[in-house]
């Protein structure tokens, strides 16, 4: 496989309602911030991939092709992606293959996402409901949040992780999200704050909970024969995991210790790939699916920043505290900065891109080699992608 | 849906394989974001907006806010409303919720002025249409427009 390489990011500042732009106007906004980035045009695209993840946001089932017409690529290569939470994850992998293959030389990644077209929120989370099992979940009308919820409550009862530390991680997401000027929901808390927001589903209350975001974000990917005929350098991609499991709440083969358990396989997949034998000391800033404040410190474990069982001692030793030993969701993540599903996993990406590049402003990370980044949805974290990317 | 939502129907069998009711449903306020004076002009005017690149010049209607040639910001114009088919077909049969009455005449139309075409309902008679045959607007009465496409429709300028 040949060597892979982002050489441009773009972005739109995430909101939850871009009232006046439609959701091929925020891929457009986010393209061309990108291709203005690299120093290239349009026509150095060869192929796009979109990470646009549910048809029922954008009220319209194939909604890349129009994207993909409007943005003048029309008859050149265009695919979509949807898998969930992970959509950017995968829309990512999606055009590294393309890459790295030698299909084509530069290949552009269009994360999109328009959530507040639907009538109100019960709409919302009805629409992420329809991808539970049809034949055994389904009437259940059960949301994501509760899978999740049950994986958070097994760490408290089992490692004695409370309510009060996992809303340490709401307060430091928040926090982080005032030195990112594209975040959606910066934010001044204590825990006490945290705290007293109203339960949706035990023992996550609402500020617990991710954002619904409206924006895009957008990144080109290189082959290294091309990376010469764009403005900067490249960032590598020199790790990607992806894992796909049960989709269905409870179901996991023997999944030993981890609570998420394709989140670890997408992890195992990438470090192996990278040649990363110790994540704590070799990766320094990461970009993950804090989808619900506990989420987080599951992570931790998962991705091997801290022991089984440790993920509560690390957040409140400050480990991924900006200044910490390793920052996790510096961006402010997706409790802080920005949840548009499908531009999440490829927004994420370009946070690291702007840390390895010392390009992140108030939110930077010191001396940052290697970053990762990674997304992950379906119940409980059936789909994840993990990518670990290099100066 | 549960038993006692008043769209629930029981369990159908046929051949001994079960087959279970539902409905998906999702309700939408549709934004129509940078493109909402194009819904505006014509639910309150009457009057049909296109966009007009300051780069090539190309008109676009339906109108996009950016020419995806020059990639730059295109500015708002008014189309003059007529134009001419280009591809047409009549309906005989209604085949979803979103048009029911039938027959009725689609076709493409190229408004004067114009990049690309745009598909339309027209009125009139369908043995007497042809390619290149010229289209007027018409609006339906402001009372009946709701800022929609379906709010005009084009007939023979002949």
């Amino acid at each position: 496989m040949r060597r892979v390489g982002i050489v441009g990011i773009g972005n739109t500042p995430f909101k939850s309602r871009h009232i006046d732009k439609t959701f091929p106007r925020l891929a457009y906004e986010s393209v061309k911030a990108a291709l203005e980035d690299a120093g290239a045009s349009k026509d150095d695209v060869e192929s796009v991939v979109y990470s646009i993840y549910n048809d029922f946001f954008e009220h319209c089932m194939m909604p890349d092709h129009h994207v993909h017409y409007l943005l003048g690529f029309a008859r050149r290569p265009g695919v979509r992606i949807t898998t969930g939470g992970a959509t950017g994850g995968y829309a990512l992998r999606a055009a590294y293959a393309e890459v790295a293959s030698g299909l084509h030389d530069v290949v552009m990644v269009v994360g999109v996402e328009k959530v507040g077209d639907l009538a109100n929120v019960m709409e919302m989370v009805k629409s992420i409901t329809y991808a539970a099992d049809p034949f055994f979940e389904a009437a259940l009308g059960a949301s994501p949040a509760g899978s999740y919820g049950a994986a958070i409550r097994f760490h408290m009862d089992n490692y004695g992780t409370t309510q009060e530390d996992m809303a340490l991680v709401v307060v430091k997401n928040k926090g982080n999200a005032k030195n990112n000027p594209d975040a959606q929901s910066p934010m001044d808390l204590t825990v006490e704050d945290v705290l007293a927001s109203p339960m949706i589903i035990y023992p996550l209350k609402v500020l617990d909970h991710c954002l619904n975001s409206e924006g895009a974000a957008t990144v080109i990917l290189v082959s290294e024969e091309a990376t010469s005929r764009f403005a900067r350098e490249p960032v590598w991609i020199t790790g990607v995991g992806a894992s796909t499991e049960s989709g269905r709440q409870a179901e996991r083969d023997d999944p030993g210790r981890s609570l998420f358990p394709a989140v670890r396989a997408s992890a195992d997949a990438a470090y192996a790939m990278a040649g990363v034998t110790d994540p704590a000391s070799a990766i320094q800033v990461a970009e993950v699916y804090d989808s619900f404040s506990g989420v987080e410190i599951l992570l931790y474990e998962e991705f091997g920043f801290c022991g089984w069982g440790e993920g509560t001692r690390f957040l409140k030793e400050g480990g991924p505290d900006m200044g910490g030993r390793l920052p996790v969701n510096p961006s402010g993540g997706l409790i802080g900065g920005e949840h548009a599903i499908g531009a999440t996993g490829v927004y994420q990406a370009a946070e690291i891109v702007r840390q390895i590049r010392g390009e992140a402003g108030a939110r930077q990370v010191p001396g940052v080699k290697a970053g990762l980044a990674q997304s992950m949805g379906g119940a409980r974290g059936a789909y994840s992608v993990t990518m670990v990317l290099e100066g | 849906m549960d038993e006692n939502d008043p769209r629930f129907k029981p369990l159908k069998e046929q051949d001994g394989f079960a087959l279970i009711p539902d409905r998906w449903k999702v309700d939408y306020f549709m934004s129509m974001g940078e493109l909402s004076r194009f819904s505006l002009e014509l639910k309150e005017n009457g009057r049909l907006m296109g966009t007009k690149c300051p780069e090539c010049g190309s008109i676009y209607c339906w109108p996009r806010s950016w020419c995806h040639d020059c990639y730059v910001d295109c500015e708002w114009v008014e189309m003059e409303p007529r134009g001419r088919i280009t591809l047409f077909a009549r309906v005989e049969i209604s085949l979803n919720d979103i048009q029911t009455e039938v027959p009725y005449m689609q076709g493409g139309v190229q408004l004067e002025g114009a990049r690309y075409p745009i598909v339309q309902f027209i009125r009139g008679e369908f043995e007497k249409m042809y390619p290149g045959m010229p289209v007027r607007v018409e609006f339906r009465p402001p009372e009946e427009r709701t800022g929609r496409i379906r709010d005009f429709y084009f007939v023979p300028d002949v």
